[in-house]
């Protein structure tokens, strides 16, 4: 190891720490040019290449780019939709959930409602969510509250290969399926007044939560680049305890070539979440009337990325190639890449819960700045195994449970729903409360589900 | 069934044990269409795929990797992988339906096929291999 592990956990998250994720972890910390520590957020878990929740920086001269680092789900990530509807005009609505279903395509083999001819799909890899907007499939307001603008500039399509475009063409617009989801949420408390306002949340108001990422684009463009950077391992006789940690200098053709098609596909994902929040804003807009301007965008971040961005290392300002994978930005006030608006509060950060329990708005901090490169968690993180889930839950009787408590759940097979219940994750307050706790990213809303689309 | 599922908190693990090489490359394959379609699937559309790697995890990687494309691209579902290797060449013939949304949609999409803790074992009894599938 190169640099030491730093895990942020609670007592009762360190109990359930798989050995595999701090092998995971340590790993990481052989990487050449790794800076300060191999980082863990509280959601950490067991994955492939880095721990889910690992996040890390390298040096730009004696670094290295993985798409381990990244996985195979390229800008995975979850965006926050506000309406003006409140709890009593949407609860127990069934034919919403099934409008917004067969609306926005879920699940293994769904096809794109939208024509992507090639010029259309090369420019959602160029121009990302500015594409969608461009084309009048959303606001401009909507580009400012997303984490770079809606599009990474660093953008290659040329690196991207012809595989990964032939499955970007048909699915645009399009959810995916295992953790992904469209979720309908009431704002449930308010722990910060000042902020909630700014980034325009209130008590009692309905928002609409979107987590998907750049579908089969993104995960060809990791298996090909994977591929390429073996070479490279070999080329640069870099040493890896684990063959998924592939990877190449930053600066080296191989890393530059990953990098730019990433980006592309980084693109594609904000594209993909702007596609679904049209469709959504219209089956709204049909259901209850709501104009387009009544229902901003929140924030939109991603928590499958490496980016170059500055930060204070050792006392000085440098830039870095900073891998958040299962991790989330959580920039603080006056940090660049904020909504003007923002800037004195912090960027928002929105944390998913599970499909029966709450999710998060947080804000970012001046602590993550100094302690984490500007990151925080990203989610619950698992904590039940599929096949455990499998085995021991009915996909039926979670439904009917949530239905109980006034969430309904509509999936393309009930194994879907006993694989995302909500005793697979951990609570999703426990992790965001070290975060908070850290001073890693600071509480603004909770949020609880009332309605929930899977993949 | 010669695969079971081994717990992992994320993906899917996948352990696959048969008697030579090439059914373990066949078994494996099954289990991937499995995990994202179910069971059910019959084989009327035939398909051939070809991969030349540099070793052998590198080629079951490379080949389920290019099963994931084609069947996602062309939307079919594979029922059967006849796989022929000679070194580190592989000739697969693929047999499989169309993707009906009414009978396939009951898996899980497969993002991609992981090299971590990739390993191909043999001992008396034949060959086995622990691979992870990220959905």
């Amino acid at each position: 190891m190169r640099v030491p592990g730093r895990f942020f956990l609670s007592e009762s998250l360190e109990k359930i720490l798989e050995p595999g994720a701090v092998q995971q972890l340590a790993n990481v910390a052989t990487l050449p040019g790794i800076i300060k520590n191999s980082l863990a957020m509280p959601d950490i878990h067991w994955g492939y290449g880095f721990p889910i929740g690992g996040v890390a920086a390298f040096d730009l001269t004696e670094g290295v780019i993985s798409p381990g680092g990244v996985g195979f789900d390229i800008n995975c990530g979850v965006r926050l939709l506000a309406t003006p509807l409140a709890q009593k005009d949407v609860a127990g609505r069934k034919d919403l959930i099934e409008t917004l279903f067969h609306a926005v395509p879920t699940g293994v083999g769904a096809k794109s409602a939208q024509k992507v001819t090639g010029h259309v799909l090369e420019q959602m890899m160029v121009k990302g969510a500015r594409w969608a907007v461009d084309a009048g499939l959303g606001e401009e307001n909507d580009l400012l509250r997303c984490e770079e603008g809606g599009y990474m500039k660093e953008a290659n399509i040329k690196e991207v290969s012809s595989k990964a475009k032939q499955r970007g063409i048909p699915q645009g617009g399009t959810l995916g399926s295992g953790n992904h989801f469209l979720e309908l949420q009431v704002v449930r408390e308010i722990y910060d007044e000042n902020s909630a306002k700014a980034f325009g949340l209130y008590q009692d108001q309905v928002c609409c939560m979107i987590h998907c990422g750049s579908r089969g684009l993104g995960h060809q463009t990791c298996t090909d680049h994977i591929r390429i950077l073996e070479g490279a391992v070999k080329k640069y006789q870099i040493k890896l305890p684990d063959r998924q940690l592939a990877c190449a200098p930053i600066s080296s053709p191989e890393g530059e070539a990953y990098f730019g098609a990433m980006a592309a596909s980084a693109n594609y994902a904000w594209a993909n979440r702007q596609l679904i929040t049209h469709t959504t804003r219209n089956v709204l807009k049909k259901m209850f009337g709501t104009g387009y301007e009544e229902m901003p965008l929140v924030y939109d971040v991603a928590h499958n990325v490496a980016k170059i961005e500055e930060h204070i290392v050792f006392g000085r300002k440098e830039r870095v190639c900073v891998h958040r994978k299962g991790a989330t930005r959580s920039f603080g006030p006056h940090a660049p890449d904020i909504p003007p608006e923002l800037s004195s509060i912090g960027q928002p950060v929105i944390i998913p819960g599970s499909m029966g329990t709450s999710s998060f708005v947080l804000r970012g901090t001046q602590g993550a700045m100094e302690q984490t490169f500007g990151s925080t968690c990203h989610g619950a993180g698992r904590v039940m195994s599929r096949t455990q889930a499998k085995k021991r839950l009915s996909g039926k009787d979670v439904a009917a449970r949530l239905a109980l408590q006034g969430i309904l759940v509509k999936a393309p097979n009930e194994a879907a729903i006993a694989d995302e219940a909500p005793e697979v994750y951990k609570p999703s307050e426990d992790v965001v409360r070290v975060v908070h706790d850290a001073g890693l990213s600071l509480l603004v809303a909770r949020l609880d589900p009332l309605g929930v689309i899977k993949g | 069934m010669s695969f079971k599922e081994i717990s992992h908190t994320a993906d899917v693990k996948i352990q696959v044990c048969a008697p030579t090489l090439e059914s373990l490359f066949s078994e494996t394959c099954n289990a991937l269409m499995q995990v994202m379609y179910g069971p059910v699937r019959k084989g009327i559309v035939k398909k051939e795929i070809a991969i030349t790697s540099t070793d052998t995890e590198s080629l079951l990687l490379e080949f389920l990797s290019e099963v994931l494309f084609v069947s996602e691209v062309e939307g079919i579902v594979f029922s059967d992988a006849r796989v022929r290797i000679d070194g580190l060449n592989l000739h697969a013939e693929l047999a499989g339906e169309p993707f009906d949304r009414d009978r396939h949609a009951l898996g899980t999409e497969v993002k991609g096929i992981s090299y971590s803790g990739l390993s191909i074992r043999q001992d008396a009894n034949g060959y086995m291999v622990d691979i992870i599938f990220d959905v």
